[in-house]
């Protein structure tokens, strides 16, 4: 009954970029290793469990959808060197005892294929951190918090590899780039409205504010905190700006930068408050929710929102990881929900897990033999570009988590997709769902640039 | 001096409250005296309209523990579900009829069967059961996506009753006679199946429910500003419209309940059952249909709730957790007190948006407030500000 | 039940009557069981005796419930024996653990005096939380309880955040015995390496290093004997910083085999003055090490459950239970035992949230929110409210259902449910399995067992005890 009119959408959202997709099957786009080892009739078990059904569910599950296309996909095309990819993963509901039994579980069932986990959820991490060093396991994870890479006193090392920026750097990143651009910024006041948990208040550090306030950018001291259930955030919103804050920087997911947005229309201030966000904020159902409230001139209300975007997206479609994500993604006929940074940074996950093996199994020998010290040692000289370029894997001198980042804008397509749109005039919509819809575009405003360090301080 | 007191007491009591009473306004007050007479104004509007969602939501949840004695633990996923059913209905064009069909047979049958599968041959019913099917089909998918309100609301109906029904035939009943402490644990595994259900049926994507729209821009209604008060003010206040529709609602279903239970028979009866279940059957009370009826009611007022929460801030699985923030609502109210419900639910809004004002850096208002406010009131009166006062026997 | 005997089986004297084991065959059973268990750990596959007849999941998950039992029996005294409902005992837990663990980081004490001491303090704060009993009753106690969910993590994420973190994960040393052993004392001089070697994961080397005078800021790294800086893991490390960020006292443990060094260097030729100190010490940090001090006190704790029961307070609290007026009228002082039962309950809840901090290393607020406090009750409910083997069946049952149960189902259904509803996305139905199964289950159970596990168990017993004659 549902969902009747998303696969238009889809198409129109990448589409016009993209050559017939019944016709030629694009090539794999990254520059794997070479196998030297042939692991035919071996099997290579990806180990991954996080969130599904609990609080951060709405944004892991396109990791599933993603994590089953990557694996049919290798497996017909023969495996990687020959093994075939397997999953085994576990829905811990965002529960620590969930997560701490599925690890128990993992490493008692599978004490040696087990050299190499993924995780959802920085708290994961922080409950995980010391288990994994000392069982000698390696933890790919997207985006850590400080405690979980780097611990209490943010410079001891540790085994979980993050492929985003903290995200006190990406504020501090933020920050340069409002230093930066004085007429897009005047006088620039930063004020946190957020979400309360440790996600949503990194950066609110006084390490993130003294730096910003070397580049002359203030950050107000105290943070607006809200919640995901609020109906209604104008007091949080207007204590912010009564405080003097001309932008409003939040690390919150899918409705609440929406809901910021709309209640700084509501409030008449779209135009003096700019908005702003770490990199989850540049995500499709920010663009879909962000249409509920139409600005004066038209657009939606998250139209012209920054934010980091230390990877390719969606619409750069000149870009052949996106354009080969995009197939997969059309070919599988996944929901446009699913088409967010979740399914398209799982891709460039697994990629990067593929690399790892195999570059480790080239130096070690054979499958049986890696052990997790193995695929430290691998990822520690890794300098990779994820899917051809989706992201860089490069972890050295101690870093353990991404160091480039750019920001972007959010934009609405154009009628002939050639650009952001201006106003609804020229805006592209679609039947959608809910009526007509904008098309969501994020555009990269600056280059791939390393971020500022401003942990352990 | 003792003799004093105790002459007094009541004297006493009450003028220590006020002094408590005092002392409070006086901390909050100074506190406020900084801030722009526009955000105080606007800080009590936003507290009040939120205030009559939260008291919609914990009518539902009065509602059956008037009822039944059951705290419903359940509430908040049902929220989602009636929430998810009514965007089905209401954002696709082409209502799968078989779908409906399905639909509005199960819900038949629910009805028509509540007291048990034999009634469905007796007399008229298998008429009655048929002519429901068809109406609550043709509802559904009449016409095409110009009667999305009507598809919505018919879909949406069928589909809490459902629901209600559903809980209460299977979970509820065989409780009966049971510990009252393991029906209220029953409501918690109906809660983890409801959310399993609604991932299964609708994914754990936000969805965008567009019913509080402009239908020119097709984007949600622009905020009544009280530009007139500019100047007495220091500012603009807004009010958001989508709220004060939700409150109007929240306002009229109270209003609604209140007559029901007091005036009508199928009202008083809940009462009685709520009273005694035993003695209330022995009186000739049909316990069964009567709970089945509050199970309905009360699926059908947490869609609404669902619904409305949904437009305002978006549908997703977060909805649930609303609930649980309404709890110190329920009990500031009384946990049998249709009004109580509304003002505990204002009282609660109003609460969280000064503390969010006044400190929103620490969760004041979310966090802290509510339930120091909530203590306070229990330890003043024990049974909440309209509960019953029970009378206790040996 | 009443007391049930097997047939032929008569008391004589009221010690016999009083006595918990009936028969000798009982206190067998109850001992044999008792050492079954504390040999689990020894057969497990990373056991010191290398036997691999259990999976060391099973150690981990035996410690888990054993935490949770005695929580939960916490709540079984306030809730099964007293009837208070209580809808806030996860904050009760946080208590504990967070008070341990800051006991354990800025006041130095040991495990072994911070697990009485918080312990206390939860108490304390729990009898501040049972006041409103004078007044409140019922559901609305249970309400006044929810306060206490949500005001106890308040306090400690907001006004208390210097010691707590705040919403940053804690951690938390593992629990030691000694150092007893000190066999060097060397003082350092700059960027002079000193060498330890560690020996097994039990019999733990402890360094420790003092640092003072220091005149510029002081790194102390952990190196090989190449000089590489190692790899964190095979070490584990406590620092205290003075508040200049400085570094005033290190600890390393080293629990797996292998020389390493350590170096001490002032930046920008500061100086210092440094003191290291190596002994033995008998470590916690491993799951099998952490089983030995989890699981006999859980048993103790639901001993001692079971016997305050028996005693004056207990039959108070069972007759505060089952009518309050009544009791009141017999004498009892109603609000005093109320306030006991808040006491004992808190005092569980106390132990159960220390254990949980120093076995797990890591606290966060997040393990301690309402749905742990529901679940607790979920719990009780589930094995059985007011029986002493409640908790213990009902932890049990909840944990093998999430733990073991459905992990072994899920696979098999993310293959076969997408088949069965082929219209609805695969992902959907794969990431719905955990709470669709675990809801389903709960439901069956409640609607066979609603007076939960233990009165089955009751009524199993008994059936046996009178075998072959039914009544």
């Amino acid at each position: 009954m549902k969902r009747l009119c998303i696969p238009l959408l889809i198409l129109l959202l990448a589409g016009a970029a993209l050559p017939s997709l019944a016709q030629d099957m694009l090539a794999y786009p990254s520059d794997l290793s070479a196998c030297e080892v042939d692991m035919t009739g071996e099997t290579l078990t990806v180990f991954h469990f996080g969130d599904l059904s609990g609080p951060y569910a709405f944004i892991t599950q396109p990791i599933i959808s993603a994590m089953n296309d990557a694996i049919s996909y290798w497996n017909g095309q023969g495996g990687v060197c020959g093994a075939q990819l397997e999953q085994v993963y576990e829905d811990t509901g965002g529960n620590r005892e969930a997560a701490q039994s599925a690890y128990d579980r993992f490493t008692s069932q599978y004490p040696d294929e087990l050299d190499l986990l993924m995780l959802y959820s920085s708290d994961d991490g922080e409950l995980l951190r010391e288990q994994l060093a000392a069982d000698e396991i390696v933890s790919y994870i997207s985006a850590g918090s400080i405690e979980s890479l780097y611990g209490e006193d943010g410079m001891t090392p540790g085994w979980l590899y993050a492929s985003n920026p903290l995200y006190i750097n990406q504020f501090g990143f933020f920050c340069q780039f409002v230093a930066a651009s004085p007429e897009t910024f005047p006088d620039p006041v930063i004020g946190f409205v957020t979400w309360p948990n440790a996600f949503g208040r990194a950066g609110t550090e006084p390490a993130a504010r003294e730096y910003c306030a070397n580049l002359g950018v203030d950050v107000l001291e105290e943070p607006q905190f809200f919640l995901p259930t609020d109906t209604d955030i104008l007091t949080q919103v207007q204590n912010a700006t009564d405080a003097g804050a001309n932008i409003i920087y939040t690390n919150s997911l899918a409705s609440g930068p929406a809901l910021i947005a709309g209640t700084l229309v509501d409030l008449g201030l779209e135009e003096d408050v700019k908005l702003a966000g770490v990199n989850w904020v540049m995500d499709t159902t920010v663009g879909l929710l962000g249409q509920r409230v139409l600005k004066p001139n038209g657009l939606p209300s998250v139209d012209g929102m920054f934010g980091s975007m230390p990877f390719r997206w969606w619409s750069e479609v000149s870009h052949p990881a996106v354009q080969f994500v995009y197939q997969q993604f059309s070919i599988n006929q996944r929901a446009i929900a699913e088409q967010n940074i979740a399914y398209l940074v799982s891709w460039g996950v697994i990629d990067s897990i593929i690399e790892t093996y195999i570059r480790t199994v080239n130096r070690v020998g054979s499958l049986d033999a890696v052990t997790g010290a193995d695929i430290r040692d691998t990822v520690e000289s890794m300098d990779y570009a994820v899917l051809g370029g989706l992201f860089q894997a490069r972890f050295e001198e101690g870093m353990r988590d991404g160091a480039m980042n750019r920001i972007a804008v959010m934009k609405y397509a154009n009628a002939d997709m050639s650009g952001p749109a201006t106003g609804p005039a020229d805006a592209l919509l679609v039947d959608g769902p809910s009526g007509k819809m904008f098309v969501p575009l994020v555009l990269p405003l600056t280059d791939f640039m390393p971020v500022p360090q401003l942990r352990s301080q | 001096m003792t003799e004093f007191i105790n002459r007094n007491r009541r004297h006493l009591t009450w003028a220590l409250y006020a002094l408590v009473a005092v002392l409070i306004l006086l901390f909050v007050g100074d506190q406020l005296a900084g801030k722009r007479a526009a955000r105080v104004v606007q800080t009590l509007i936003s507290g009040v309209l939120v205030g009559g969602v939260y008291g919609l939501v914990a009518l539902g949840i009065v509602v059956i523990n008037k009822a039944s004695g059951v705290f419903n633990f359940a509430h908040g996923w049902m929220m989602v579900v009636g929430g998810m059913i009514f965007w089905s209905f209401f954002t696709v064009s082409e209502i799968s009829v078989p779908g409906a069909l399905l639909l509005s047979t199960a819900t038949m049958l629910m009805i028509m069967s509540t007291v048990s599968w034999r009634t469905l041959r007796e007399g008229r019913n298998p008429l009655i059961t048929v002519g429901g099917i068809v109406l609550l089909t043709a509802l559904m998918t009449v016409g095409g996506i110009e009667f999305q309100w009507l598809h919505a609301l018919a879909g949406t109906f069928a589909g809490a009753i459902l629901t209600g029904l559903a809980v209460e035939r299977f979970a509820i009943r065989p409780l009966i006679g049971q510990p009252l402490f393991t029906a209220v644990l029953m409501t918690l595994a109906v809660a983890e199946v409801l959310h399993g259900v609604t991932q299964i049926a609708w994914g754990t994507v936000e969805l965008n429910l567009p019913i509080f729209v402009d239908p020119h821009t097709n984007s949600r209604f622009r905020p009544i500003r009280l530009d007139a008060f500019r100047d007495l003010l220091d500012g603009v206040a807004i009010v958001r419209v989508e709220l004060i529709i939700a409150f109007v609602l929240a306002i009229i279903a109270f209003a609604g309940f209140i007559v029901f239970f007091r005036y009508t028979s199928v009202g008083l009866a809940m009462r009685a059952t709520s009273e005694d279940q035993q003695l209330a059957q022995s009186v000739g009370l049909r316990v069964r249909v009567i709970l089945a009826i509050t199970w309905a009611v009360a699926a059908f007022l947490a869609s609404i709730a669902g619904v409305l929460q949904g437009g305002a801030v978006g549908l997703s699985l977060n909805i649930s957790y609303v609930a649980l923030r309404v709890f110190p609502a329920v009990l500031l109210g009384g946990l049998e007190s249709i009004a109580g419900a509304l003002i505990g639910g204002i009282i609660i809004g109003i609460v969280e948006q000064f503390g969010t004002l006044l400190n929103s850096s620490e969760q004041v208002g979310t966090n802290l407030a509510p339930y120091l406010v909530l203590m306070l009131v229990l330890i003043i009166r024990p049974d909440g500000l309209f509960g019953e006062k029970r009378i206790e026997r040996i | 039940m009443a007391n049930i005997h097997p047939a032929g089986v008569f008391d004589t004297t009221y010690e016999q009557d009083m006595s918990v084991d009936r028969t000798a065959r009982d206190k067998l059973w109850k001992n044999l069981a008792f050492v079954a268990l504390l040999l689990v750990p020894l057969a497990s596959v990373s056991g010191p005796l290398e036997l691999g007849w259990i999976s060391d999941q099973y150690v981990g998950l035996i410690a888990r419930i054993s935490i949770f039992v005695i929580a939960v029996q916490g709540l079984n005294i306030l809730v099964g024996y007293t009837g208070q409902i209580s809808l806030g005992h996860a904050a009760f837990m946080a208590i504990g653990a967070y008070g341990s663990a800051i006991m354990a980081r800025e006041l130095g004490f040991s495990f072994w005096t911070a697990l009485p001491a918080s312990a206390l303090l939860t108490g304390a704060i729990g009898l501040l939380f049972g006041l409103p009993s004078l007044r409140v009753k019922g559901f609305y106690l249970a309400m006044a309880t929810l306060a206490a969910q949500f005001i106890i993590p308040w306090v400690l994420r907001y006004p208390l955040e210097d010691l707590t973190g705040g919403p940053r994960p804690l951690s938390v040393p593992a629990p030691i015995i000694g150092p007893f052993v000190a066999y060097a004392d060397d003082e350092l001089t700059d960027g002079e390496p000193f060498a330890f070697q560690a020996g097994d994961p039990y019999f733990v080397d402890v360094i420790s290093l003092e640092l003072t005078d220091a005149t510029a800021y002081t790194v102390v790294e952990l190196v090989n004997p190449a000089g590489d800086v190692l790899p964190y893991g095979d070490v584990s490390m406590t620092v205290s910083r003075d508040s200049a960020g400085n570094i005033t006292r290190l600890t390393y443990i080293a629990s797996k085999a292998g020389e390493y060094q350590a170096v001490v260097r002032a930046e920008a030729g500061g100086s210092f003055k440094a003191v290291v100190r190596r002994s033995k010490a008998l470590s916690f940090a491993t799951d099998i090490a952490m089983y030995y001090i989890i699981v006999p006190l859980a048993v103790l704790l639901m001993f001692l459950a079971r016997n305050i029961i028996r005693t004056r307070t207990g039959r108070a609290f069972v007759s505060v239970r089952d009518n309050d007026l009544a009791a009141e009228l017999l004498g009892i002082n109603v609000f005093g035992y109320k306030l006991r039962a808040f006491f004992l309950s808190a005092v569980y809840a106390g132990i159960a949230g220390c254990l949980l901090a120093f076995e797990r290393n890591s606290l966060s607020l997040y393990a301690f929110e309402l749905d742990i406090s529901i679940e607790m009750l979920a719990m009780l409910i589930i094995g059985g409210a007011g029986f002493p083997l409640g908790a213990m069946f009902g932890v049990t049952f909840i944990r093998i259902l999430q733990e073991a149960f459905i992990p072994f189902l899920r696979p098999w259904l993310a293959d076969f449910l997408p088949q069965l509803f082929p219209f609805v996305d695969a992902v959907n139905i794969t990431s719905a399995i955990n709470p669709i199964v675990f809801g389903g289950a709960l439901i069956i159970f409640l609607a066979l067992e609603p007076r939960g596990i233990a009165h089955r168990w009751e009524v199993l017993k008994a059936a046996w005890k009178l075998r072959p004659y039914a009544y």
